[in-house]
């Protein structure tokens, strides 16, 4: 009898705690998101596995000496996924139409206001009641705005991890949500005049200027803000990968194999953070709330610059690549692209929009390095 | 309620100091490639592939693996479109 006693305890069943099992059901609207809707799956695949994992009871995933828990120190407590996975992602880029036309560059430093903007409604929350963040958790929330992945979890995880799984969770849902979240703020913004505007073909980029580049971006960091030169680095080390043109083996692993291993470690360190006593609480929820608006408010500002932008350039700018800036690659300027063909159905703005897209991503690393600088101290 | 206001002072110094040195840093990124990329797409311009299929005359053997539309399939069309064209130019 004792034995079935103590065979029961050992059950999944008796040790359930109300927590785990809202988690573990978090965990599946993750992998519905995924499987069914197709919302960022490669990342929100594994972290909605790991959100169940990490809420087995007596299984301890997440304890000492329990899988997820040498996953999550090993690779995002050292910073070193969203690092690797940033390599991949300069390994993926092509700067091509940003080197044609720079001036977009300032579309993707203005679309980086959804950041910072952000930091003063994090601090707003605080008179919310069982809500504190500090300065260093709003910085981290804040970051969701750049709607860049890596950088959002890289950050986190140097200035609130204990916030990380939420943040996470809300920077790729909001990624994902890009088609639903921009239109109506870019239709707002633009008149169908605007919407309307036809760009001047791109100049071509040589391949020496394409090397160049990413040498050039990351001296520029090494003398103004060494603070990001963890994740400009590695995107640089990607892409002179891919322009040097001679070690085509190292960037295709860069962009495929070391990019998808890291992804499924990555999903599954953040889902360890998916425990019930970090995730549910009313500040999971004014995290979620928070990330909506920094999004927001950076797609507004990247499309209202696009739109000043034109009143002064003497080359047309479509005001819909404004949105782009937020980075988000390629998805948002896929989406500057979709809204200009329904206002011109031979208005192509996809190569326009990619300037201020990479922009963006670098846009983000440089106001995330701000960020380290200023409040990680 | 002090520790608020002085937060968001801290939070309103952060945007402003974020915001500069953002557009400070990509607006010197935008010189940069004005100055230093243009030139060197000047002085280094990418060598002008010559189509390989133009310069090898002897086609024949390498029209499977190069792509080159072999004379006999060019010959075939031309004389089908001239066939069509003269038969177009009696129905009317």
């Amino acid at each position: 009898m004792d034995s079935l006693i103590k065979l029961w305890f050992s059950t999944g069943l008796a040790n359930f705690e109300l927590g785990q099992v809202v988690m573990m059901l978090v965990g599946c609207g993750l992998l519905y998101l995924a499987i069914a809707r197709n919302f960022e799956p490669l990342l929100l695949l594994p972290m909605g596995f790991g959100a169940i994992l990490t809420n087995i009871p007596v299984a301890g995933f997440s304890e000492v000496g329990g899988l997820l828990h040498y996953i999550y120190y090993a690779g995002i407590d050292t910073g070193i996924f969203p690092l690797i996975i940033f390599m991949g992602v300069g390994a993926m880029t092509d700067f091509g139409a940003l080197i044609a036309n720079p001036k977009t560059l300032l579309l993707g430093a203005a679309a980086q206001f959804g950041i910072f903007a952000t930091l003063f409604g994090a601090i707003a929350l605080n008179y919310v009641p069982g809500i504190e963040f500090t300065l260093k958790d709003a910085s981290a929330i804040a970051i969701i705005g750049g709607a860049d992945g890596p950088t959002a979890i890289f950050l986190a995880s140097k200035l609130a991890p204990e916030l990380l799984g939420a943040i996470a969770v809300a920077a790729y849902s909001y990624m994902a949500l890009v088609p639903i979240i921009q239109p109506p703020i870019m239709k707002a913004l633009t008149t169908e005049e605007e919407r309307k505007i036809e760009m001047k073909q791109l100049r071509p980029v040589t391949k020496i200027e394409k090397i160049i580049f990413p040498l050039g971006v990351l001296i520029m960091t090494i003398f103004f803000l060494p603070s990001a030169t963890p994740l400009v680095g590695m995107f640089c080390l990607g892409n002179l990968m891919r322009e040097s043109g001679v070690v085509d083996r190292l960037s295709s692993t860069a962009q495929n194999e070391l990019i998808n291993i890291t992804t499924i470690f990555l999903g599954l360190g953040v889902g360890s953070k998916l425990s019930a006593e970090a995730f549910l609480n009313v500040e999971t929820l004014g995290i979620l709330a928070l990330g909506a608006v920094a999004f927001s408010i950076g797609t507004a500002s990247g499309v209202i610059m696009a739109k000043t932008m034109n009143k002064f350039s003497k080359d047309p700018i479509n005001p819909l690549i404004g949105a782009a800036g937020v980075s988000a690659v390629p998805m948002a300027a896929r989406v500057a692209n979709k809204v200009g063909l329904q206002a011109n159905p031979h208005n192509f703005l996809l190569m326009h929009a990619m300037g201020p897209n990479v922009a963006g991503v670098l846009g983000s690393a440089v106001a995330a390095g701000v960020l380290l600088a200023l409040v990680g101290g | 309620m002090d520790n608020m206001q002085q937060q968001f002072v801290e939070a309103g110094t952060l945007m402003l100091a974020g915001m500069v040195f953002v557009f400070a840093f990509l607006g010197v990124l935008i010189i940069f490639i004005n100055t230093v990329l243009a030139r060197l797409a000047v002085k280094f311009p990418d060598a002008i592939v010559v189509p390989h299929s133009r310069t090898n005359k002897k086609s024949k053997s390498k029209s499977k693996t190069t792509g080159e539309i072999s004379p006999a399939v060019v010959a075939a069309i031309s004389g089908a479109v001239q066939r069509y064209r003269a038969q177009h130019s009696q129905d009317k």
